[in-house]
């Protein structure tokens, strides 16, 4: 008769596990200009997805800087909702793997409140930028640091045929995979960023997968 | 019951897990399930290695760290953040914001940066490889390298060992048209003939 109850105990406690950014939240609620800690912690992450998704190093620029803008005003608002989101997180380490729990431990609902603004951000600059022709994704990154060797070498060499197949999938493919392999999300992370349920989230990386082999092997063909 | 398409997803999802998380466990690869199209985990260590992160340039990052120190003070005097009158470096930033304060007041606003040096939970960031935009961070490497060869170059060890090893490599058959091409690329970048 106790062991349903310390099961529901258990799976209470994986619910309520904290936000590893909760002390940084916290101090940056008391005063903003601990913000800094937050943006520094995010700047690559964000302005990673911003430049894969806009292929235009200026343009990336703007968005994370509207970004990290809209986030700062919202702090006040933003909560912290632990129940739903390490709901879906702990679903996921239920289901499998160690490296599944631990992402679910390491977890970071601002980190997704973070991620939301950035995508709507990003969906109002294509918006904007609907008529502009979008460049390679190569180029992109090759604007960003002409003189950067280890980039060059990285954009000439192998990054390129990788990237082309990655910039050809459909939009949430495309988000999918940079949210999985840039920014290091996991499937539940990438689920409430894109609004999405996580079986849709995981059959939309494998799909984007089987994509990208198959533009790869049609290529080395 | 899951079917097959759902079964196949779950199967990459739990490689991906093992994949990206290489780094921590200092392994090429995982082993896989397999039933795992070879395609797909080809495909995954493509993108593994392919898609890096990416850091704006360092003049970027000050830049909005001043504007949003602004924006903080704004929060903290109960006006709306905005993207308004942005001074273009960290130290502009906090004289205009401490402009009209009193000492107590304008002590606490803080430069740009000292948050982030005082949080130590920084120091756990991601192994992930990165990229650095901006051209200043390169050019600064090259230099320092082109300085530090040009000094070994014209200063000899004074130590027992590093007279024997140049004693050696003197008494080689060297072509001389390669010392003077290596001679020819340290002056052309460092723009003086020693």
């Amino acid at each position: 008769m106790s062991r349903p109850v310390l099961s529901k105990l258990e799976k209470g406690a994986r619910f309520a596990r904290l936000d590893r950014d909760r002390g940084l939240v916290e101090a940056a609620r008391l005063d903003p200009a601990q913000f800094d800690a937050l943006y520094r912690k995010y700047l690559a992450q964000v302005y990673s997805f911003a430049l894969y998704e806009l292929r235009d190093h200026h343009a990336a620029e703007d968005a994370t800087e509207r970004v990290f803008m809209k986030a700062l005003a919202g702090l006040p608002r933003f909560e912290e909702r632990v129940g739903d989101f390490a709901a879906a997180s702990g679903s996921a380490a239920d289901h499998g793997s160690a490296a599944t729990e631990r992402a679910a431990e390491d977890a970071s609902t601002f980190r997704v409140w973070l991620f939301q603004i950035a995508r709507n951000v990003l969906a109002n600059e294509h918006r904007h930028d609907r008529r502009r022709p979008v460049a390679p994704l190569e180029e992109a990154l090759g604007v960003s640091a002409p003189d950067d060797i280890a980039e060059a070498a990285v954009a000439r060499e192998a990054g390129s045929a990788a990237w082309q197949a990655v910039a050809r999938l459909p939009d949430d493919r495309r988000r999918a995979v940079i949210l999985r392999f840039v920014d290091e999300m996991s499937t539940s992370e990438i689920a409430a960023v894109l609004g999405r349920s996580e079986g849709a989230v995981r059959v939309l990386l494998h799909r984007a997968l089987r994509s990208v082999a198959a533009d790869l092997r049609g290529r080395l063909s | 019951m899951l079917g097959d398409g759902a079964r196949d997803a779950r199967r990459t999802e739990l490689y991906l897990d093992g994949l990206l998380s290489v780094d921590d466990r200092r392994a090429a690869d995982v082993p896989a399930d397999t039933d795992l199209d070879p395609g797909v985990r080809l495909a995954a260590q493509r993108l593994r290695s392919d898609l890096v992160r990416v850091h704006p340039s360092f003049r970027f990052e000050e830049a909005l760290s001043a504007r949003l120190s602004v924006g903080a003070a704004r929060l903290r005097a109960g006006l709306p953040v905005e993207l308004a009158e942005s001074p273009a470096t960290a130290q502009a930033a906090i004289t205009y914001l401490r402009h009209g304060l009193g000492a107590d007041q304008a002590a606490t606003i803080e430069a740009p940066g000292q948050a982030h040096l005082r949080n130590q939970s920084l120091a756990s960031r991601s192994p992930r490889p990165l990229l650095f935009g901006g051209v200043g961070v390169a050019s600064a490497a090259i230099s320092i390298g082109a300085v530090y060869v040009a000094w070994r170059w014209s200063h000899s060890s004074a130590t027992p060992m590093g007279r024997a090893a140049r004693a050696a490599h003197g008494s080689r058959v060297t072509h001389p048209a390669g010392r003077s091409r290596r001679a020819a690329v340290l002056q052309g970048i460092l723009g003086v003939v020693s």
